[in-house]
């Protein structure tokens, strides 16, 4: 469904994404994971068409991306950032429905997907008559899943969405992600540096260091056979701070 | 924007039109100046020859291109100020040479009116003794005094630097002030030494010391009226008429009025009216109006400037911001265009304007247009780069298009700043829009301008005071206005409860 061919990408000079290349299978959810500046955010924006290849091409539901169709290419993948992007001035409600009704929804058909989405994602339907000022961090994060959701897209982007959350909270929404996403069975591409994240949502993990993937393969596989020290060394890096912690507590 | 300017140029049209029945005689910001056109007004109405008078405007140049342009008939001048900064023929040096000249240009002018009012060098009278000044020679010595000269004397063709030149004077310690605050500066002692009108009211009421002119270097400035040769059409008699101005005015009787009108508190009117009772024993009708009644017309024709102007500039100064705010390159050609225009002098603005627009409203409308854009264009750019790129990212992630992004997101966050920049437009056009009295388009400007000229307080806190409290109101109507038009949840500061 996501196809990434012989991507380049240059910000002032430098490659920060050097030819690479990566099939995303459906209804899986794919987590890219790596060390800061090692492109997984370019290549996630890449994928929406809010950053350009210098070279290569992107194809999604096997449509080249151009800078002709991202629009309505767009209107069928959904995009959650790390702080939400919720619009201030709107309530989370229209927040959620404000695509919904730019296409001409009807206002039932509108109330009701807020309904079912507030049940998926456990947030009261009152809690939607907020302004995003009024809402804690993991309900902001819910209502952009929401808002990402509304139109029921084939594909989810996912840019570290549980980044800006205290551990509590970080917990709490991973699971109901989880849950999420094996209900709905979608296409997942998600981003972040935490490797329990990845553990726990990723059917398949993409390492990746300098703008190369360094492999790209289930947990299990990487844990076993890596195809580079890094590869070894980052998964381990993530676990230490437990190990010291259970060390102590023995 | 094409339905922006056609409207405006329809504006200009009617009002031109409106304006086109009386006769319209001018004056400058001087009280000899106000008291003869009005002399000569109230002279064409004792005749049952409609008139208007266009009291006070802005200076010399401004006055002779509207004579020129046809936006006044008729108005009082000086022989030296015609020939040396109007028409700056050094080579004229008779008044049939003077009147052929005119001619070519379709003005007309009468005989002297008789008496001379020409630049003087006045200095207080324990400076004259002090330093022993009897004559403009004498200051070649003393080049610690200070000078203080009108704005117009000050680069007039005949005025300073040419004085400079003429005497070899060494004094550098020279500044630009209003005629009337120079008086006020000389007695303050702020100032040594000031130029002045030979007829000016103030030389007897101070005592002030006249320095002779003994390198003859002023001019005659032998009062005239000039009026368009066209104007027989509508007037056949108005040589005859005008005619009976000449020779009439002596030298003490125009300082008698002069100081009249500003010793005495007596209005031009009156002064005009006393005047044309005795040599033409004609009784005019003197229109006086209550404070009350003035205070509304100012009022309105305030009003009038400052939401129209404001308005025509946030149709303009909108658009172009977010034009501005989709190219950044762009964006800075139109921030130092409008920043350009912000920094032209106002009388230069309305001085430029004047061929294509006349004098009155729109002159000044086009002026407080223009002087409006920069703080609302400024802020429409910086509320919509302003906004977070993670909004940004959201908005174009949802697939929505650019007019729609603009309407339903960009413009939403940018209100709070696109409304600051309007406030900001509209106090600031408040204060400007006294300019309007400098150009005979009324409003507050109007007492402030006759009040500093008259050194009269209550007529300037006439103007004033309504400018302030309006400023104040347009400050609070605008406070409202966000209340109103931002969203509830731009206005809620961030909760930390999670």
């Amino acid at each position: 469904m996501i196809k990434l061919d012989h991507i380049r990408k240059i910000f002032d000079g430098n490659e920060v994404i050097h030819d690479l290349s990566l099939d995303i299978p459906d209804q899986k959810t794919v987590v890219l994971i790596g060390p800061s500046g090692c492109g997984k955010s370019t290549l996630l924006r890449l994928m929406i068409g809010l950053l350009w290849p210098d070279k290569g091409s992107i194809s999604l539901f096997r449509k080249t991306l151009t800078r002709e169709n991202a629009e309505l290419l767009r209107q069928q993948v959904g995009f959650v950032l790390q702080d939400g992007g919720l619009f201030p001035h709107l309530t989370a409600a229209q927040n959620i429905s404000l695509m919904a009704k730019y296409l001409n929804r009807p206002i039932e058909w509108i109330e009701g997907r807020l309904i079912e989405l507030c049940e998926l994602t456990h947030l009261s339907r009152s809690i939607l008559d907020r302004y995003p000022r009024q809402l804690s961090g993991g309900q902001v994060q819910r209502v952009a899943l929401m808002r990402a959701l509304m139109l029921d897209p084939e594909i989810l982007f996912l840019d570290e969405p549980l980044g800006a959350l205290d551990p509590l909270h970080r917990v709490g929404l991973q699971e109901d992600m989880k849950a999420i996403f094996n209900r709905l069975g979608k296409t997942v591409v998600m981003v972040t540096h935490d490797m329990g994240e990845a553990a726990s949502l990723g059917d398949l993990i993409v390492m990746m260091r300098g703008g190369h993937i360094l492999q790209h393969d289930t947990l299990s596989n990487l844990s076993a056979n890596p195809s580079d020290p890094f590869v070894t060394e980052f998964i381990n890096a993530q676990r230490k701070p437990w190990r010291h912690l259970e060390d102590q507590i023995q | 924007m094409k339905y922006l300017f056609f409207l405006l140029t329809l504006l200009v049209i009617t009002l031109s039109s409106l304006q086109a029945q009386p006769v319209k005689v001018g004056s400058k910001k001087f009280t000899e100046s106000v008291i003869l056109g009005e002399a000569i007004t109230q002279n064409l109405r004792s005749d049952d020859i409609s008139a208007i008078h266009k009291d006070q405007l802005g200076g010399t140049r401004l006055l002779w291109n509207a004579l020129v342009q046809g936006e006044l008939d008729i108005y009082p001048d000086y022989t030296g100020t015609i020939i040396h900064e109007i028409l700056q023929e050094e080579t004229i040096n008779s008044t049939d040479e003077l009147r052929q000249a005119l001619g070519t240009m379709g003005i007309k002018m009468t005989a002297h009116l008789g008496f001379n009012n020409t630049y003087a060098i006045g200095v207080a009278p324990e400076t004259a003794r002090k330093y022993n000044l009897k004559s403009i020679s004498d200051l070649r010595g003393h080049d610690q005094l200070r000078f203080g000269f009108t704005n117009e004397f000050m680069d007039r063709e005949d005025g300073w630097p040419s004085l400079r030149d003429h005497y070899q004077l060494p004094q550098s310690n020279v500044r630009g002030l209003d005629h009337d605050l120079a008086y006020k500066g000389l007695e303050a002692g702020s100032i040594d030494l000031i130029d002045l009108y030979s007829t000016d009211a103030e030389i007897a009421y101070y005592q002030l010391a006249i320095l002779k002119d003994d390198l003859q270097h002023f001019p005659d400035y032998r009062a005239v009226i000039l009026y368009r040769a066209d104007l027989v059409e509508r007037i056949p008699n108005i040589d005859e008429f005008l005619g009976q101005f000449s020779g009439v005015i002596s030298e003490t009787q125009m300082i008698q009025m002069n100081s009249a009108v500003k010793l005495n508190g007596l209005p031009e009117a009156q002064v005009a009216q006393d005047f044309l009772q005795k040599h033409f024993n004609i009784s005019s009708r003197v229109e006086t109006s209550s404070r009350l009644t003035r205070l509304i017309d100012t009022t309105q024709e305030h009003l009038f400037l400052v939401i129209l102007s404001l308005s025509a500039a946030i149709l303009v100064a909108i658009p172009l911001g977010i034009w501005g705010a989709r190219n950044a390159s762009l964006g800075q050609v139109i921030l130092s265009t409008v920043g350009v225009i912000q920094t032209i002098p106002s009388l230069a603005l309305l001085v430029f304007m004047i061929p294509l627009l006349g004098i009155g409203g729109p002159p000044a409308l086009v002026a407080l247009f223009l002087y409006s854009l920069l703080p609302i264009v400024r802020n429409t750019i910086s509320g919509l780069t302003g906004i977070p790129l993670d909004i940004r990212e959201s908005a174009l992630a949802l697939g929505l298009p650019a007019s729609a992004r603009l309407k339903l997101i960009e413009l939403p966050l940018a209100t709070q700043s696109i409304l600051a920049g309007i406030k900001t437009s509209a106090v600031i056009n408040v204060g400007t829009a006294t300019l309007g009295a400098l150009i005979g388009a009324g409003g507050y400007g109007q007492p402030i301008l006759t009040g500093i000229r008259l050194d009269d307080t209550a007529l300037i806190l006439e103007g004033a005071i309504p400018a302030a409290a309006l400023a104040l109101l347009v400050q609070w109507g605008f406070d409202l206005a966000e209340r109103t038009l931002l969203s509830p949840g731009l206005q809620i500061t961030q909760e930390s409860s999670s």
